[in-house]
């Protein structure tokens, strides 16, 4: 009898039921968060409008999804889960790494690319061969990344941090001398290696996968589905490759050419 | 319509009562029988929903999304076999040895083969599932090629156990690369596009089964309304108290939409625990073994290849931490992490962090408790291994011990998973059977319909 009851309440509850919270997909509109301060990725110029890998692959999810318009605004490493889960962005591409930890906090997308960790240096430093030789050497630690862990932590290298606000200013400080080394992600390496005109280069000694995801609303797994669709389309349909060429095809960099790994949204 | 009046009437409305009244059963009579009707298409179509939703999960593309994780383990297998035999060289009788390892690399091949086939039928129609399945098989054909060369240079060099000499290692990575750039990820991501198709599958086929009931409550609601509206018509015109038929049709009415609306809530509960505690965990355990096989299969390129070795411990790490997640920059740290995160229960994240914090299935924590002691066990034969100078000795213990320790826990896993798929197929039984029961449903909705004109017919009669 309880059943009976339970079973007409809910046939009549449903029709009370609330709209399940927006998703990406669908929306007509879509704000991307992106870093500003990323060459070749993220980058704001001067006169607020965006440029970089990260901006136009962003805008090629968006349209697959539906959006007729795109806008942008700038992400920090800090505030990106914050800004994702109030609405004020709808997507995050900002050499966001997939983590089990921000998993909690977000759903991911992708990853759009299989990045991996490797060490940038001035082009005259002789001494750096292997991620081993940072061990004595200053390396810049930008905050909030997680980069400096895994050498120090990780591959257990006693390198001597030197922290900094950013990778802008580690490569500031490293071509200034004031560090030796910068290693993190080699596609936001690259980015800095092709506006420094021969100054700087990566070693080409990788030890990690980082796998750049794009950052969802926690829960949005229509919209997370819909963002592996678009990055399927954008591998299958050359957009991918002629990207990572257009934005890295100076740098040196071995630009993988399949679709990635994705993380799985549910 | 003043037909009812006291007193004297005039012979005018006296001949008029009664054919008003015939008109009101006629069309009470009628609206009911249109009700009765309308009940019959709402649950039928609420109930093929419901046969929709378990034919998704169940027999269709559940099954097939499972497979296509049966492909990813199948495939990282065929690593795991290949960096064995390379790593054995000319001592080919360690561990399960090198004929074993070539007889599993070959039955994993035709295991990989019969899975992407599902794969490809699964992908139907849609050109970018069909264009990753030709791109997966297309890759398998690649790395096929070269790990034959691979081995026929390793066979060539006779090297003692342990790390191949170069030419060797130069085309293995290049087969490696291969199967992690291409393969894998192609294989991957067919079991998550398979999981979406069975994700919204369930999610429209559940709505539609729980929507559904509003109209069947309405038009049921309505049809017991009208027949107590007969009821009281009869009552009143024909000074009979009830009327049997009415009364029986009105009871059988109220009967068949409870039935139904039961019915209809159990359903996408069933759906429900097919999807969720059966279906979901089956994939996610799947896809934490797969993982867990590329674990191993990177153990033995961290022995055979000492030029990549701390890319290989890093994916390990990376791979381990999918399986179980504490949080670890290092295979130390997470070691120190892993005991305290594992006996408090559920101080942990990833595939099996997820698993214990999910709905359990009979039997399934005990057998989830073997599987957390088994995967530390295993763990720690890998650090031991790790910690050895030399590496001939390593790769005794990584043939040895740790392989039959990692066969222990990926036994434990299999049995877990197995339990899933227990509740899988006993929830989608349970919905079959009791929609088996529905296929009556056009009996009792005429017999329904025959109670009723066997009540009102009478009536009608009277007034030829």
């Amino acid at each position: 009898m309880l059943k009976i009851v339970t079973a007409a309440l809910l046939a009549v509850g449903l029709t009370a039921c609330a709209a399940a919270p927006s998703s990406a997909a669908g929306k007509s509109t879509l704000v991307i968060g992106v870093k500003a301060d990323q060459p070749g990725l993220g980058l704001a110029g001067p006169g607020g409008q965006f440029s970089g890998f990260e901006v136009e692959v962003g805008t090629y999810i968006a349209r697959k999804l539906g959006a007729s318009k795109v806008g942008f605004k700038a992400v920090t490493s800090y505030n990106r889960e914050r800004l994702l889960n109030q609405g004020t962005v709808d997507l995050v591409l900002a050499s966001y790494s997939i983590t089990p930890q921000r998993d909690t906090l977000v759903t991911f997308g992708g990853p759009y690319y299989l990045a991996h960790q490797d060490t940038m240096v001035r082009s005259d430093e002789t001494g750096i061969r292997t991620v081993h030789d940072l061990a004595g050497r200053r390396m810049c630690e930008a905050a909030g990344s997680v980069s400096t862990q895994r050498v120090t932590a990780g591959l257990g290298i006693a390198a001597r941090l030197v922290p900094s606000p950013s990778y802008s200013d580690c490569y500031a400080k490293l071509l200034s001398g004031q560090v030796d080394a910068v290693s993190t992600g080699d596609l936001v390496l690259a980015g800095f290696v092709a506006q420094a005109n021969g100054a700087v280069r990566i070693i080409g000694d990788p030890f990690s996968d980082e796998r750049y995801g794009v950052g969802l609303r926690k829960g949005d797994i229509d919209g997370c589905e819909a963002v592996n669709r678009a990055i399927t389309a954008m591998y299958q349909d050359g957009t991918a490759a002629r990207l990572l060429r257009k934005w890295f095809g100076t740098t040196g960099l071995p630009l993988a050419g399949s679709t990635p790994q994705f993380e799985g949204c549910a | 319509m003043s037909t009812v009046t006291a007193g004297r009437a005039s012979p005018v409305s006296r001949r008029r009562r009664p054919r008003t009244l015939s008109r009101a059963l006629w069309s009470l009579s009628l609206a009911a029988l249109l009700a009765l009707g309308a009940v019959f298409a709402f649950t039928d179509s609420a109930v093929s929903d419901a046969r929709g939703g378990l034919k998704v999960i169940g027999h269709g593309a559940g099954p097939q999304a499972i497979a296509t994780a049966d492909l990813y383990y199948a495939l990282s297998d065929m690593d795991v076999q290949i960096a064995g035999i390379l790593l054995l060289g000319r001592e080919r009788n360690l561990g399960i040895g090198r004929d074993q390892a070539m007889s599993r690399y070959e039955q994993d091949r035709d295991q990989a083969d019969r899975a992407a086939l599902q794969a490809a039928e699964l992908a139907g129609s849609d050109p970018a599932g069909q264009r990753s399945v030709r791109f997966v098989l297309y890759s398998l054909g690649r790395y096929e090629r070269l790990t034959d060369q691979a081995v026929v240079l390793d066979d060539q060099s006779g090297h003692p156990a342990g790390p191949a000499p170069q030419n060797v290692i130069s085309i293995y990575r290049q087969a490696a690369a291969v199967m992690k750039v291409d393969l894998l990820p192609g294989a991957y991501n067919l079991t998550l596009d398979a999981g979406s198709v069975v994700r919204h599958g369930y999610l429209v086929r559940r709505d539609a089964v729980l929507a559904g009931r509003i109209p069947v409550a309405v038009a049921g609601g309505a049809l017991i309304a009208l027949l107590a509206g007969l009821q009281v018509l009869c009552a009143a015109r024909f000074r009979r108290l009830i009327n049997p038929a009415l009364l029986l049709a009105t009871l059988g009415a109220a009967a068949l939409l409870a039935t139904t609306l039961v019915l209809l809530t159990d359903e996408a509960e069933h759906l429900t625990a097919a999807k969720t505690s059966g279906f979901d965990a089956t994939l996610a355990l799947s896809r934490a073994r797969a993982l867990g096989n590329r674990a191993v299969a990177d153990e033995s390129r961290y022995l055979l290849d000492p030029g990549h070795a701390d890319i290989d411990t890093e994916t390990y790490l990376d791979e381990s931490q999918a399986v179980l997640y504490v949080p670890a920059d290092s295979i130390g740290q997470y070691d120190a992490a892993i005991g305290p995160a594992v006996a408090a229960g559920t101080g942990f994240l990833g595939f099996l962090g997820d698993e214990a914090r999910g709905t359990p299935v009979p039997g399934g924590r005990g057998a989830l408790a073997s599987v957390l002691a088994a995967y530390q066990r295993f763990q720690r034969d890998d650090r031991q291994m790790r910690a050895l100078g030399s590496r001939r000795d390593a790769t005794a213990v990584k043939v040895g011990v740790l392989r039959s320790d990692f066969d222990l826990y990926d036994a434990a896993l299999v049995s877990l998973t197995a339990r899933h798929q227990a509740a899988l197929t006993s929830a989608i039984r349970a919905g079959d059977d009791e929609l088996g029961g529905w296929s009556l449903l056009p009996v009792a909705v005429l017999a329904l319909a025959a109670v009723v004109i066997g009540g009102v017919a009478p009536r009608l009669w009277e007034f030829h």
